[in-house]
């Protein structure tokens, strides 16, 4: 169990990484057309399409890797207050009821939305626009897939914690 | 026969996606027209309820969506479909092509529909006019516009085809959320913009930051479309198929009308309230690049796509044929009375 | 019905503690399929979709990236004190620079998100660190971070000049002073919480005495007040869209901690990952609730409201009070955007045909919706800075801070709804 933890958790760290890669990346790019925009007077409007591409691979991806670390908001007015073990019931609960059936109808339609681009050939529609819109669609799909992964990841540290030895019992040893 | 009966008392609901957001002035007030004309003549067998991009929450979704049949009907404009399918732009208008009412009689005498029929039919989806806005002006405008070089660097805000038409003179067409279109412009991030005219245009308040309201070139007749999904439109009882295409026919021509009252008493407002707003023309030699590099782009993609060929022959065609009328008919009119005056 | 259902469910489930993002998902889907069938959410590709395509929000993660930069570099702490400092260590000042700089925030961009996490990156630690009350410290960040859903440019603004059909420029006019008066108003309240209670709000020590304080303070402040200022100048100066000002202030952030010796590669990757965390946790929270709305208005709740304004009775007074009341409270559970394109189309034709004042009732409208981002359960500002607080502070805690922010806002609201003539300018 622990190495899959392991491996999973690796995984997902590296997507985090190549996440903060985008958003720099995206940063210099919006930055960048500033700069040609106003001091050069040159605009393209498939790098202006290249912002959005790279904002809406950072976010999406970065879904999961904040799962896995735990980042989305709670309320957490009784949660703060429940055992260990409680919690690891209301996560275990949470990915199961509300996590994972979202993220499996998510991957479902979002396969044939991205399938649909892909077939037609669509791109942008705008002078000097980019091409192939099928590869930013196909990060609504992908970004699922990597969340099915955090979520298996956090089900299975949760499930440690549950079936953990108490600190009574622990203390017994 | 009994079977036949039982169809008749049978209850339609349909769902029709606009582009457009709630309450939007004319483009909104035709479907609304079109689902009113239909529920009535239909004595209520058939039903549409109008969701607004505010509901489905993806304006340039609807083609998808009535090609997969999550909506049995959209409205919407066909060029905007142009990065699915090039060939669906013409269905809209085309730079330098008809105006209005010449394009009426090509979608419904000339050829138009069956021309139509042929991009739309692999999609699933029966394409139908929906609604004109008549001639649109070519833009507001910081800076004015003597010669083609004034073009040259220029950043405006010109989306889809005729901005690349733009783009080949040296202008620089940009992106600017709509949102912070008047900003932009206010600040001069970018030099012009073009919206529609004055029906549409007053309430993005542009006229109060832009001194040039230069009449248009690039959308002599924008016809909006309504989309019906194919094998829903099959479904239907014949009377019903009959009054839907009816209802969608009048509404967009009704449009059309609306589109024309709305300008008129919104160009009169304008007037009288912004006097400093001067209304102009591109010079000559401006019109004469802008036609010579349309041209020129048109006749690219037709060497690219046979389909195109077919399409752009048959406009322009039609065109020079009806032209000739209209010259000798409203342009001489107008010509004549203003000569009177 | 549904709507109710809906709204319930969720409440229960967010209290027990799960993700906020996904409680909304997760609670849409279930209900959304009992009632409507799974095949509602072949809509959910489109709408996220339509936020990952929307370079509005794109300001969110420069201005958070620029919030951890200024953070986890020093300076923004530095800023803050010394400017605490310079108000002559009177009771309140780290809250009073907050409050100035969230406004400075504001008027760069619309997006509510980016400031309030920004803030609370910012000065949240500042003032914590200063022994500052809790629930006053979390208030004036989620308040002062709200501002920019009021102070121009903003986006629900822009919403409504198109929903109502007035133009974005005079709503931006009109906006102005009332959103002046907020600040004011934020200020004057610590000022006298300073007075009344100042162990809530405590005064930096100062030893130093006035000459090097100042030199100090130049120091510290003017350039982050730099930052700020190109920030804002680029969208005046035309450089830049208000969107694109916050890549500029995300590099100038880079820059700064460049020129103070305080830039590493590692400190950067570090400041990368937080962005993409908090900016993700943002995100998310918009497309659960995304698909919380679908389910609200497929299954045809926005009718009940229809017929609730259509049997309003007469009389403009009447219905601006009444139309008011409703949208706050329907602001405790469904967010601005909802509301703007749910609620204000209902109440567009009673208005019009009552004869208001349309750009009056805008922003009397984007003040109330104003408040919606800071009241429970659903306010967004509160969850915003909830993901970036340290862990020992509650949600309860924050719900506590930001009550007597509501109270202000709505007795400006009041001031702008019988003062018209004063407040608007046209
Ligand atoms: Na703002
Ligand atoms: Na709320």
């Amino acid at each position: 169990m622990d190495s899959v933890l392991k491996i999973t958790g690796k995984i997902i760290d590296a997507l985090g990484n190549f996440c903060s890669l985008l958003m720099v990346l995206m940063i210099i790019n919006v930055f960048y057309d500033v700069i040609m925009r106003y001091f050069f007077n040159d605009v393209s409007i498939g790098m202006q399409e290249l912002e959005w591409h790279l904002f809406a691979g950072m976010f999406m991806f970065g879904i999961a890797y904040t799962f896995k670390e735990d980042g989305h908001v709670r309320v957490d007015i009784f949660y703060d207050s429940m055992s260990a073990k409680k919690q690891a019931l209301v996560n275990i609960f949470g990915s199961i009821v509300l996590a994972l059936p979202i993220t499996l109808i998510i991957l479902y339609y979002s396969w044939d939305y991205t399938f649909e681009a892909y077939q037609m050939g669509e791109g942008s529609g705008d002078p000097g626009g980019l091409p192939h819109r099928w590869i930013v669609r196909s990060v609504i799909p992908l970004s699922s897939i990597f969340l099915m992964l955090s979520i298996f990841h956090v089900l299975i540290a949760q499930l440690k914690i549950l079936t953990a030895p108490t600190p009574l019992e622990a203390g017994e040893e | 026969s009994a079977l036949a009966h039982a169809d008749d008392d049978k209850q339609y609901r349909w769902r029709l996606a606009e582009t457009w957001g709630p309450n939007f002035p004319i483009f909104g007030d035709t479907t609304k027209n079109m689902a009113k004309m239909v529920k009535e003549m239909s004595n209520g067998r058939l039903t549409i309820r109008i969701d607004s991009s505010n509901k489905h929450k993806s304006a340039l979704g609807i083609f998808d969506f009535v090609k997969s049949g999550q909506y049995q009907m959209g409205h919407s404009a066909s060029y905007y479909w142009k990065g699915k399918n090039f060939n669906t732009m013409f269905f809209t208008t085309v730079p330098f092509g008809m105006i209005a009412s010449e394009q009426h009689a090509w979608f419904y005498y000339g050829g138009g529909m069956e021309l139509m029929k042929k991009v739309y039919d692999q999609y699933g989806i029966m394409s139908f006019p929906g609604g004109n806005t008549g001639n649109q002006m070519g833009g507001w405008f910081k800076k004015e516009i003597n010669s083609v070089e004034d073009f040259k660097g220029l950043k405006m805000r010109i989306p889809g085809f005729a901005g690349e038409v733009l783009a080949k003179l040296g202008a620089k067409p940009t992106n600017i959320p709509s949102g912070e279109l008047y900003t932009a412009l206010e600040r001069n991030t970018i030099d012009a913009l073009e919206w529609v005219g004055p029906s549409l245009d007053l309430r993005m308040g542009f006229h109060k930051i832009a001194p040039y309201y230069y009449t248009g070139w690039h959308e002599p007749g924008t016809e909006l479309q309504f989309m019906v999904n194919e094998k829903a439109y099959n479904s239907l009882p014949k009377d019903l198929q009959k009054i839907l295409t009816v209802a969608m026919k009048v509404a967009a021509y009704d449009m059309y009308s609306q589109s024309m009252h709305a300008s008129g008493v919104n160009l009169a407002s304008l007037k009288k309230d912004y006097p400093n707003v001067q209304m102009r023309s591109f010079p000559k030699p401006v019109m004469n690049a802008l036609m010579v590099a349309n041209d020129e782009l048109l006749k690219e993609f037709a060497a690219k796509d046979p389909m195109t060929a077919e399409i752009l022959k048959s406009l322009n065609d039609y065109k020079d044929q009806v032209r000739a009328w209209t010259n000798l008919s409203d342009r001489a009119y107008l010509d004549n009375f203003d000569a009177k005056k | 019905m549904t709507g109710i259902v809906l709204f319930a469910i969720a409440l229960v489930c967010l209290f027990l503690g799960y993700s906020v993002a996904f409680t909304f998902a997760g609670v849409s889907l279930i209900v959304g399929t009992i009632v409507l069938g799974a095949d509602l959410f072949a809509f959910m590709p489109y709408r996220i979709m339509s936020i990952m395509e929307n370079t509005i929000l794109m300001a969110v993660p420069m201005f958070i990236f620029m919030g951890i930069v200024l953070q986890k570099t020093g300076l923004a702490e530095r800023l803050l004190e010394s400017a605490a400092k310079l108000f002559g260590g009177i009771a309140g000042g780290v809250a009073i620079s907050t409050i100035v700089v969230g406004a400075l925030l504001a008027a760069s961009t619309g997006v509510v998100g980016a400031s309030v996490v920004a803030m609370g990156v910012i000065s949240l630690p500042v003032m914590l660190k200063n022994n500052y009350h809790q629930p006053t410290a979390t208030g004036v960040i989620c308040a002062s971070g709200t501002l920019g859903q009021i102070i121009p440019p903003s986006i629900i603004l822009i919403i409504l000049g198109d929903v109502m059909g007035v133009p974005v420029g005079d709503l931006f006019r009109a906006a102005a002073l009332p959103g002046m008066l907020l600040v004011v108003a934020y200020v004057i309240y610590i000022l006298i919480l300073g007075k009344i209670k100042p162990e809530f709000v405590p005064p930096l020590v100062v030893t130093e005495n006035k000459r090097e304080l100042l030199v100090q303070a130049l120091k510290d402040i003017v350039p982050p007040l730099i930052l700020i200022l190109t920030v804002l100048g680029s969208i005046f100066a035309g450089i830049a869209t208000p969107t694109e000002s916050a890549s500029i202030g995300a590099v100038g952030a880079v820059i700064l901690s460049v020129l103070y010796g305080t830039f590493s590669f590692s400190k950067m990757h570090e400041v990368s990952k937080e962005t993409v965390k908090v900016t993700s946790m943002v995100f998310a929270v918009l497309i659960g609730a995304t698909a919380f709305s679908m389910v609200f208005s497929y299954s045809g709740s926005e009718y009940l409201i229809e017929e609730f304004f259509m049997e309003l009775p007469g009389g403009k007074w009447t219905f601006i009070a009444l139309a008011m009341l409703a949208i706050l409270i329907l602001g405790f559970f469904i967010d601005f955007i909802e509301i703007a394109f749910l609620v204000v189309p209902i109440l567009l034709p009673v208005a019009i045909a009552l004869d208001v004042n349309l750009v009056w009732f805008a922003i009397l409208i984007s003040m109330n919706l104003q408040t919606s981002f800071l009241t429970p359960p659903f306010g967004f500002s509160l969850f915003y800075l909830k993901g970036v607080a340290p862990k020992y502070l509650k949600t309860t805690t924050i719900y506590k801070g930001v009550i007597p922010f509501i109270l202000i806002q709505i007795a400006v609201l009041l001031l702008v709804l019988f003062f018209p003539d004063q407040l608007i300018i046209s």
